[in-house]
């Protein structure tokens, strides 16, 4: 597992407040029953942990599930974008 | 023929406590809850004392999930409706919610929310806002927070008029019930101000005391800020009566008027029509009227001015008039002390005991009527008006009734 997809985890672990356990990379927070409050937060989160700003409503972002997460992450950290 | 209107529950969070039961004890001893700030650092700070509320930790009252949702100003909210809903055994069902609604006063919405939404961007350079910013900060957070916890599904709306906001706010929910649009509703006023920026902005203004608040002392310097929030239970006599409530005060009518004048000078003929329109909403005649909770704020010109509007509305009868400012132990919690103070009236009809004006050193000659200097007294009262003057003239007294 990356270091962007443990942070990635750990984050919505924190924000959603679910074990660890059951956050798989494979899961979509929809799956995970992560209210669309919590999911404004986790992706703020990701953003402030990462230095990053993920584009919203933007069809080469998947923001709704933790592979999709992982992707945009390493994707904007590539480019090595500084925050808008 | 109007509804009827009754108070079944109250609660309260102030400088005094954290129930109703402690904030009532402080303003019947005549103890003071201000004092200097502890909850920001003072030292840049000019005027260094307020009504802070003390050793308040949200997370023993609330939903820890919820926390990130509420500003302060929506964590008191919640603290004093809990307590008020429980004194009154209210309960929402499915036949009753939507005939229960919420009025929240409240001046300066989520201060605290604001400034560390700037200091994230302006200082720490930050790009972008907590995504919670929003839902926390609106005026209207607290009451629909209130909503949401109980399950109240009926009219419910946010009331803004600075330092009248709860007053205005009750007199709302006691006209919802009156037309029938609900037959009961949580009602008060709610306040958070004391961020660093919230006491910077109101010393530029002027008015505060450095010393204490002295509402009607000759020596009188000026306000004191103060937070907090106190709600009440407000029914329908009838259905107050249905489900075997405790009934602690009637709430017999309300005045409201705009002075159109100065923003900030208060005008007497303003003041003075609010309490009169009051009186005769209630049906009362002043010689009738036992206790003024005055707005009192202990700034030079609202005490004076309030003395001339008690003398224009009473004539001879203002001399015989009990009055006490609640401000002298609370601070001026801005949009919630109209409802913070409405508990010293509530409790009054309930322990036949009068909280005092404390900190009172000196007689004014300008202020020339029985203001209770320091010490409660024990006054078995048959009538009461709670006065607010808000910043911009807009004027709300609300009359409460002893209910036998």
């Amino acid at each position: 597992m990356s270091d962007i997809e443990t942070n990635i985890i750990d984050i919505i672990s924190k924000e959603g407040s679910i074990d660890r356990e059951k956050i798989k990379p494979e899961s979509t927070l929809k799956d995970l029953e992560i209210p669309s409050l919590d999911v404004v937060q986790i992706v703020f989160a990701i953003e402030d942990k990462f230095n990053i700003s993920i584009p919203y409503n933007d069809p080469g972002f998947d923001v709704n599930s933790v592979a999709g997460l992982v992707t945009c992450v390493e994707k904007l950290v590539a480019q090595n974008k500084p925050a808008a | 023929m109007t509804r009827r209107v009754v108070i079944t529950g109250y609660g309260a969070i102030s400088p005094l406590g954290h129930t109703a039961a402690e904030t009532w004890a402080g303003l019947a001893a005549g103890r003071t809850g201000i004092g200097p700030i502890v909850n920001v650092p003072s030292e840049p700070l000019i005027v260094k004392i307020a009504g802070e509320v003390r050793d308040f930790d949200p997370a023993a009252h609330l939903d820890p999930k919820r926390l990130p949702l509420l500003d302060r100003f929506s964590q008191f909210a919640l603290v004093a409706a809990k307590e008020a809903i429980e004194i009154s055994g209210l309960r929402a069902s499915a036949e009753n919610s939507a005939r229960i609604g919420v009025v929240v006063g409240s001046g300066a919405m989520g201060m605290n929310t604001i400034e560390d939404g700037y200091r994230r961007m302006f200082l720490e350079g930050m790009t972008r806002a907590h995504p919670l910013t929003v839902p926390r900060l609106m005026t209207s957070a607290p009451c629909s927070q209130i909503a949401i916890q109980y399950g109240f599904h009926g009219p419910s709306f946010s009331v803004s008029s600075a330092c009248a906001s709860a007053n205005h706010a009750i007199a709302q929910a006691l006209g919802t019930i009156r037309q029938g649009q609900a037959d009961a509703m949580l009602a008060g006023g709610t306040e958070a101000p004391l961020s660093f920026g919230g006491y910077k902005i109101w010393e530029a203004l002027r008015v505060m005391a450095t010393d204490t608040c002295r509402p009607f002392s000759k020596d009188r310097r000026g306000m004191v800020l103060g937070e907090g929030a106190a709600m009440f239970v407000l029914e329908s006599l009838e259905h107050a009566q249905r489900r075997g409530a405790t009934i602690f005060a009637e709430l017999a009518g309300a005045g409201m008027s705009s002075d159109a004048g100065d923003i900030v000078l208060p005008d007497p003929a303003g003041a003075a029509r609010a309490m009169s329109l009051a009186l005769s909403d209630a049906g009362v005649n002043p010689e009738e009227v036992d206790y003024v909770n005055a707005h009192g704020t202990g700034t030079p010109a609202n005490d004076r001015m309030e003395t001339d509007a008690l003398h224009r509305v009473f004539g001879a009868h203002a001399r015989a008039l009990a009055v006490s400012s609640s401000k002298s132990m609370l601070g001026h919690s801005l949009g919630a002390s109209g409802a913070l103070e409405l508990i010293a009236v509530v409790k009054a009809f309930e322990t036949g005991i009068l909280a005092p004006t404390a900190n009172f050193t000196e007689p004014d000659p300008e202020c020339d009527l029985d203001y209770l200097p320091n010490k409660a007294r024990e006054h078995k009262i048959g009538v009461a008006i709670s006065n607010s003057f808000a910043f911009g003239g807009l004027n709300a007294v609300l009359t409460l009734r002893r209910f036998n």
